[in-house]
């Protein structure tokens, strides 16, 4: 029996678990965290306190080190609650101190990691900028050698958890004339003895995730010891992305699946109770058919993305599947949020229902791991040479 | 203290239930432990904190043990399932029996339980297992203080129109109450361990109980699905006729007023 697409049942404990969690700490708190638009410390630390925040990292520095299908199963069941605080809380687990994991020293990883884990030290990573994103090439933040450590110059843009961040890790350039070549990871920490020169720009006010705070990131002069150079080689950062593309791919698309599934249901629930023309919408074949085409979509992206999850974790080359899996569950989510709105008709366009949050949300996820169009580029240029 | 959780895993209130035939539900796969049971593991977690000792969950359930792990992560020491082919049937005396078995030798000090179970909301078999051991039973309490050096609990029970302030030796056997605590959410860490835990089974024939004993006071007769809903009636009258239509209707057909 070679097929299995079985959870085992310490995975299906593991989601009963984390989703009783959202559901006591976050559910009864999501119009809030929308409206309010601020980062909420007080869940941060309760739901910290927990130990998520540890998942994928070892023990010694008070993680869980458990498996991707796992890690798989919190995005989704996280994302279901608020997307808002899931961007904060995954950044946290996955981007923000997968760099400090893998190349911070052992002084490095007690001072930040172990903290993180806990919650009391928040991280971020920075790769945009005005002119670059997708085309990371275009990166222009310079890290310059110097005596004993490096200096960096340059502004970073759309940054989570960026205004809150205590440390960062910084992707930057030691000559933007190399493009991919000379890209770098350097942790940046913030308010520490001789570092000045690291402070928040602009705080963004965003559509939806609302209460994830994201803004921009300035580097004046900023100086690093030589230990804060993330990397065993110079010129290899985007080598080093790589490590994690596919898992943040895989992980955006957990997200689509939990909020197209809460659109989903919450529309349903809308339709078998809004009476038009004397019966429930539901009724009528043009709304059951956006709920056949959505359920049909939903199954396969949810079968394609647990397969992606349980080829990393089984360490098979699959960094083309991850790319296809996560545009095709973010467009399935992108079609189950605007249907869902379709469904609540005039009543989508107001606040009272949650269905325009599950839409205004749903948008962060077509630019995390790659825009749509760069992606797409990608695979049809891959397609066509074979 | 030597405290053990009675607890049962219930199917999800959002889970989709339906009669499979006069004595058979078809539940769907949405299952989690009864809430009342983790207001008494927690219970039972708080007096551990407070005098030591030992937690042990223990379910009668020859499928499902969530409830168990359930317990662990929330932080019991140790699970207990009690599982055989001859409990399929069995009715709420029958398993009262069992655990009663199982927990006659054993140096409890006191037994927790819900007060009824989420799924048939019974609220059989606790008092039936303190019955069945010869203990007292307080059911459906929302406060209590153990006193170990008195060898006594004082327990609170909300009755009609106010509350009741009771004393029972120990070992005894309480039902708890929605208001007693709040059930702590679990560390990851302990989910962690509870995911691995290896659940301790039991059979009946280990028990000294055999098919015999599990013979059911309680048979089901039929199960009957809840009436369907009926049709929406829109009335068609303009104010103030509407009114008059629909007071007519709540006073002769919903009989509500």
């Amino acid at each position: 029996m070679a097929l299995d697409f079985s959870f085992t049942e310490e995975h299906e404990f593991f989601r009963q678990t984390v989703r009783d969690a959202v559901n006591r700490l976050i559910m009864p708190r999501v119009k809030e965290l929308d409206e309010k638009e601020e980062f909420p410390w007080d869940l941060w630390k309760e739901f910290a306190g927990l130990g998520y925040l540890g998942l994928r990292h070892k023990e010694t520095y008070g993680g869980m080190e458990t498996d991707t299908i796992t890690q798989m199963i919190f995005y989704e069941e996280l994302a279901r609650g608020s997307c808002g605080f899931a961007m904060s809380a995954i950044m946290q687990v996955l981007m923000g101190t997968y760099f400090i994991a893998r190349f911070g020293n052992e002084e490095i990883k007690q001072r930040i990691l172990a903290p993180a884990i806990k919650g009391e030290k928040i991280g971020t990573i920075c790769f945009t900028e005005d002119q670059s994103g997708s085309d990371l090439g275009g990166t222009r933040t310079l890290a310059s050698k110097v005596e004993g450590g490096w200096r960096i110059n340059g502004r970073k843009q759309w940054v989570t958890n960026g205004p809150i961040a205590s440390f960062a890790t910084i992707m930057a350039t030691v000559d933007p004339k190399l493009g991919l070549k000379g890209l770098n990871f350097y942790l940046v920490e913030k308010k520490t003895e001789n570092q000045d020169g690291f402070t928040v720009g602009q705080r963004l006010h965003k559509l939806g995730s609302r209460c994830s705070v994201t803004g921009e990131l300035v580097l004046d002069n900023v100086f690093i010891p030589d230990e804060n150079f993330l990397g065993e080689e110079i010129g290899k950062g985007v080598q080093y992305a790589g490590e994690i593309l596919n898992e943040v791919r895989v992980m955006t698309g957990m997200n689509a699946l939990a909020i197209s599934k809460e659109s989903m249901v919450d529309a349903r629930q809308y339709a078998n109770n809004r009476i038009a023309f004397g019966k429930p919408i539901s009724t009528y074949q043009l709304i059951r058919e956006k709920f056949a085409k959505y359920w049909a979509w939903y199954e396969a992206s949810r079968t394609f993305l647990y397969r992606c999850a349980w080829m990393i974790q089984s360490n098979i080359p699959c960094t083309n599947e991850c790319m296809l899996a996560k545009y095709h569950s973010t467009e399935m989510c992108m079609y189950a949020v605007e249907e869902a709105m379709r469904i609540y008709g005039g009543n989508a366009f107001c606040s009272e229902y949650p269905v325009q949050r599950f839409w205004r949300d749903a948008k962060f996820l077509l630019y995390g791991g790659g825009t749509h169009e760069v992606l797409c580029d990608y695979l049809g240029r891959i397609y066509c040479k074979d | 203290m030597e405290i053990y959780v009675l607890v049962k895993q219930v199917p999800d209130p959002e889970a989709i239930v339906k009669v499979k035939s006069d004595l058979e539900l078809e539940i769907e796969n949405k299952y989690f432990t009864s809430f009342f049971d983790e207001i008494a593991v927690e219970a039972g977690l708080k007096l551990k904190e407070k005098f030591g000792g030992r937690v042990t969950v223990l379910t009668v359930d020859n499928r499902r043990v969530d409830a168990l792990r359930r317990g662990i992560s929330m932080g019991a020491d140790d699970a207990v399932q009690i599982a055989d082919a001859a409990l399929e049937g069995s009715d709420q005396f029958a398993i009262a029996r069992t655990l009663s078995a199982y927990l006659k030798d054993k140096p409890f000090d006191l037994i927790l339980t819900g007060r009824q179970a989420m799924d048939d909301d019974a609220g059989i078999v606790g008092p039936a297992v303190a019955e069945c051991l010869g203990i007292p039973h307080v059911h459906s309490i929302i406060g209590f203080e153990v006193d170990d050096q008195k060898r006594e609990a004082k327990v609170i029970r909300e009755v009609e129109n106010g509350r009741e302030t009771l004393t029972c030796p120990l070992p005894a056997l309480l039902t708890c109450q929605k208001g007693l605590n709040k059930p702590r959410i679990p560390l990851v860490m302990n989910v962690m361990k509870a995911m691995k835990a290896q659940i301790k089974k039991i059979d009946l024939a280990s028990l000294g109980l055999g098919q015999s004993d599990m013979s059911p006071y309680i048979k089901i007769e039929k199960y009957v699905p809840p009436p369907k809903r009926p049709p929406v009636k829109m009335i068609k009258e303009d104010f103030p006729e509407n009114v008059r239509v629909l007071v007519k209707l709540l006073r002769e057909e919903a009989k509500v007023i």
